[in-house]
C-alpha cells in the first residue's frame, strides 16, 4: 500500500493532486489568484506559473455616503510567483461556471 | 562551506554591521541608526537612532537614542547609500511643525481602510478581518 | 525546505518582492535564509514617491514575514522538478 497513492486522506492531499493543474487561490487582503500550481509546502507557501490576480478597489470619495462607493476589480498577470502561506485563505480548483 | 555562509539570517546581516541603516517598524515608524548587532530571530540594536517622519516633500527627524529592537516587529532593513542620500530632493524641516500632518496622514488613511472594510463587507459579503494593528 | 531550496538556485537573479503593505522593490536576490528573509541588492523601489524613506537605499534586508509575493524569473524556474520534488517531499513526511 503505497501511502502517496492511497487517495484523499487530508486537506493536504487534495492540494497534490492539483499539482501542475490550474488552482484558484483566495488571499487575505481582498485578493484571488488563478494560476499553475508547481509546488507548495506545509506553511502553504505556493509556487504558480501564468497567474492572474484580481484586487478588490473600493473608490470612495470623501464626502459620499458609503453604500455609495463603487467597487472595483484590477487584474494582473505574471509569469511565475511565490506566494507566501501565511497569506492564503484557499485553494481550489478554479470554479467552473 | 564558504558557499553556504549567505544562506542565514547571520550571514545576510553580517556585512550591515556598523553601518547607518533604515529600519522599518510593522507600526510604520522609520527609524535611522547605526547596526551595532543582531541575532537570528532579526533583533537589533541600533545606535545613534532618528526616527523620522514624512510628508509629500518635506521631512523631519527626532533622535530617539540607543534601542533594541525585537525582530518580529521588522518590515526591512535598508542600508543607507551616503551618497545617494545627497541627491533626495525631501526639505528638512522642524519635527513639530510635520508631526501634525504626518498625524493626519495616518488617521486618513486608517479611515479609509475602514471604510473600505466596511463596503466589503456591506457589498460583497467579505468578513472584515479586524486587521493585526499593522501600520506599515 | 523546498521553497528555500528554490530560492537558493535563484540568487543573483532579478526578482520583484511585493510586501503586504503593497510595497514593491526590484532588486538582485543576494541571500535568502530559512525562514525566507531575503537580502536583495541594488533596488528599485516602485513608485518611490509614495515611499520616500527608501529613496537613499540601495540593498536591503527583508523579513520573511512581511512578505506578500515573489515574483521570479520564469525561464530559471524548472516547473517539472519543483513538481517532482514537491510530491516527493509530500511522501516522505507522509503529511503534506
Amino acid at each position: 500500500m503505497d501511502p502517496a497513492s492511497s487517495g484523499i486522506q487530508e486537506p493536504f492531499d487534495l492540494i497534490r493532486l492539483s499539482l501542475s493543474e490550474r488552482v484558484f487561490v483566495k488571499l487575505r487582503g481582498d485578493r484571488e489568484l488563478t494560476g499553475v500550481l508547481h509546488a507548495y509546502d506545509g506553511h502553504m507557501n505556493l509556487i504558480l506559473s501564468d497567474v492572474e490576480e484580481t484586487i478588490v478597489i473600493v473608490e470612495h470619495a470623501d464626502g459620499v455616503p458609503e453604500g455609495q462607493a463603487t467597487v472595483n476589480v484590477a487584474k494582473r498577470k505574471v509569469d511565475m510567483l511565490f506566494v507566501r502561506g501565511d497569506g492564503v485563505i484557499l485553494v481550489s480548483p478554479p470554479s467552473r461556471t | 562551506m564558504d558557499s553556504l555562509i549567505p544562506f542565514t539570517t547571520s550571514g545576510s546581516l553580517v556585512d550591515c554591521v556598523d553601518r547607518k541603516m533604515l529600519v522599518v517598524l510593522r507600526d510604520g515608524r522609520k527609524l535611522q541608526g547605526v547596526l551595532r548587532s543582531y541575532d537570528q530571530f532579526a533583533n537589533l540594536v541600533l545606535e545613534d537612532t532618528v526616527e523620522r517622519i514624512y510628508y509629500r516633500d518635506f521631512f523631519a527627524e527626532a533622535w530617539k537614542g540607543l534601542f533594541l529592537i525585537r525582530g518580529e516587529n521588522v518590515v526591512l532593513l535598508g542600508e543607507v547609500d551616503l551618497d545617494k542620500e545627497d541627491d533626495v530632493p525631501l526639505r528638512q524641516v522642524p519635527w513639530e511643525e510635520l508631526l501634525p500632518y504626518h498625524r493626519q496622514e495616518i488617521a486618513a488613511k486608517k479611515k479609509r481602510e475602514e471604510v473600505k472594510a466596511q463596503v466589503l463587507f456591506e457589498q460583497k459579503g467579505f468578513c472584515k478581518e479586524g486587521g493585526e494593528g499593522d501600520g506599515y | 525546505m523546498l521553497i528555500f531550496s528554490v530560492f537558493k538556485t535563484l540568487t543573483d537573479q532579478k526578482v520583484t518582492v511585493e510586501l503586504k503593505n503593497d510595497l514593491s522593490i526590484t532588486g538582485v536576490l543576494k541571500s535568502v535564509d530559512q525562514f525566507l528573509n531575503i537580502r536583495l541588492d541594488k533596488i528599485e523601489v516602485f513608485d518611490e514617491a509614495r515611499h520616500p524613506h527608501m529613496m537613499a537605499v540601495k540593498n536591503c534586508f527583508i523579513r520573511g514575514s512581511v512578505v506578500r509575493y515573489v515574483q521570479l524569473p520564469a525561464e530559471h524556474v524548472d516547473t517539472q522538478l519543483l513538481e517532482d520534488a514537491t510530491r516527493r517531499e509530500a511522501a516522505a513526511q507522509g503529511k503534506r
